[in-house]
């Protein structure tokens, strides 16, 4: 019964949150945390999920998101070699302080070649 | 993260014959004029980048084939980034805690540079892919594996050494190899050389095992089982040509073989583009001495046959060219 109270409560909370859902204009830092060292990212792409709307982090990791926002909507963080996040947009969502975590990629490389292949012999 | 090898593992079965020719009745002179003219400094705003390449086009297969022809085009491969690396993993082969700093380290070095300077080696090429694909809605992954060319002893690997990329177009997974679309380094003066090789973009699964083998098996994107690392090791080797020329490779089925004096090999292959059969070619080395022979030449449909006879005994290495383009390199040891 409580549950179900709190449930409905909770519903008119969230829809009396939307109704007066405004605009919001999200700022925020992106840093990548490799064995707690924490460091800005530059150029992490930040955009909103489904859309071409986007931007880029600054050299101190900052970025400003050039439209406002709405509740619910998806931000997704991401960086080469880290693994992307993705945010949902909350009245909350002013600043965003958003730490990437590596991913395990290994770095490795073969490189094309054109030289043709030759056989080790032994002298005889 | 094994919940996606599963559902990929479950994919497959659907897509044993995932090839580019798919799409040939898709047009990518649009998708390849818009990646081939627009320029881009650095690499900061991929999304934008990303977005630009493929605001135009309404396929996803066009939109991948303009990031991938973009990227094939625009990103350098970096020697010296690659030697060092190799030194470094080699190094630190037995020491697991700084073979992980050295790759955190390094990692962040490559992405400075490929955002600045568009300059990578093959991981960095396959991450970018994967992510300009996420930015437009394309399912992409990144493959870790052998990679294998004519410089590269399979037998003294200790480490994998290459990446490439699967991508998911309309419910399909499909093979491709940025790296080796874009190029080549003079390993001498570490200067790298745009030339696009369109025969590993979504190349044909049983000619991309040839030269490429993932450490996650089903990656081969071939029916399970089909292939093991010494059957891959053991394969004939094939050249960047080969990739443009063939859609399959049939026979000989290893690299090294053993006859008699006087046996007849058969030499089969399922072509992609016509081919001048007037203009295949054998020539035979052994050693200093290179000889061209004429091997007896078929073709019907699209399958080329060649047939040779070794008469004389000795070791040969078999390079196989289709006018001045070297295809493949077997080895034959003629006995009595």
């Amino acid at each position: 019964m409580k549950t179900t109270t709190l449930s409905v409560l909770f519903l008119f909370l969230f829809i009396s949150i939307s109704s007066f859902a405004q605009d919001i204009q999200v700022k925020g830092k992106v840093s990548s945390k490799i064995e707690n060292k924490k460091e800005a990212l530059f150029g992490a792409n930040i955009y909103l999920k489904g859309t071409s709307l986007g931007t880029s982090s600054d050299r101190k990791g900052e970025f400003t998101f050039p439209r406002k926002l709405k509740t619910g909507d998806i931000l997704v963080v991401s960086y080469l070699g880290f693994i992307k996040k993705q945010i949902t947009i909350s009245t909350k969502s002013t600043y965003l302080d958003v730490v990437l975590k590596e991913d395990e990629t290994n770095i490795m490389g073969a490189l094309p070649s054109k030289k043709r292949y030759k056989s080790k012999r032994s002298k005889q | 993260m094994k919940k996606i090898w599963l559902y990929l593992l479950f994919t497959f079965g659907v897509s044993s014959f995932a090839q580019q020719s798919d799409f040939d009745s898709t047009s990518f002179t649009k998708a390849d004029r818009i990646a081939k003219t627009y320029k881009s400094k650095g690499l900061i705003e991929v999304n934008k980048l990303t977005f630009q390449l493929t605001k135009d086009l309404t396929t996803d297969v066009e939109k991948f084939r303009a990031i991938y022809i973009w990227i094939a085009h625009n990103i350098s491969n970096n020697h010296r980034m690659y030697l060092k690396n190799n030194r470094k993993k080699k190094r630190f082969k037995n020491d697991s805690v700084r073979l992980d700093e050295w790759n955190s380290k390094f990692k962040k070095d490559l992405f400075k540079k490929l955002l600045r300077n568009k300059t990578t080696i093959c991981t960095g090429y396959a991450l970018l892919l994967k992510e300009m694909c996420a930015v437009v809605g394309i399912e992409a992954h990144i493959v870790q594996g052998f990679g294998r060319t004519a410089v590269i002893d399979l037998s003294s690997l200790d480490f994998p050494n290459h990446t490439w990329n699967i991508v998911k177009l309309n419910n399909k997974w499909y093979l491709c190899d940025a790296t080796w679309s874009s190029g080549f380094s003079n390993t001498e003066t570490n200067e790298f050389k745009f030339k696009y090789n369109d025969g590993y973009f979504l190349t044909e699964p049983e000619l991309f095992a040839k030269t490429h083998f993932p450490l996650q098996k089903e990656l081969t994107l071939l029916p399970k089982n089909s292939m093991s690392y010494v059957e891959f090791s053991e394969a004939p080797l094939l050249y960047e040509d080969a990739y443009n020329m063939l859609d399959k490779h049939l026979l000989p089925l290893k690299m090294h073989n053993e006859i008699k004096k006087n046996e007849i090999v058969q030499f089969q292959y399922e072509l992609k583009k016509k081919t001048d059969i007037k203009k295949v070619n054998l020539v035979l080395s052994s050693g200093s001495n290179e000889k061209y022979e004429k091997p007896n030449v078929s073709l019907e449909d699209n399958v080329l046959s060649l047939f040779y006879q070794f008469k004389r005994t000795g070791f040969y290495d078999v390079h196989l060219y289709f006018d001045k383009n070297l295809i493949a390199t077997y080895t034959f040891r003629v006995s009595k």
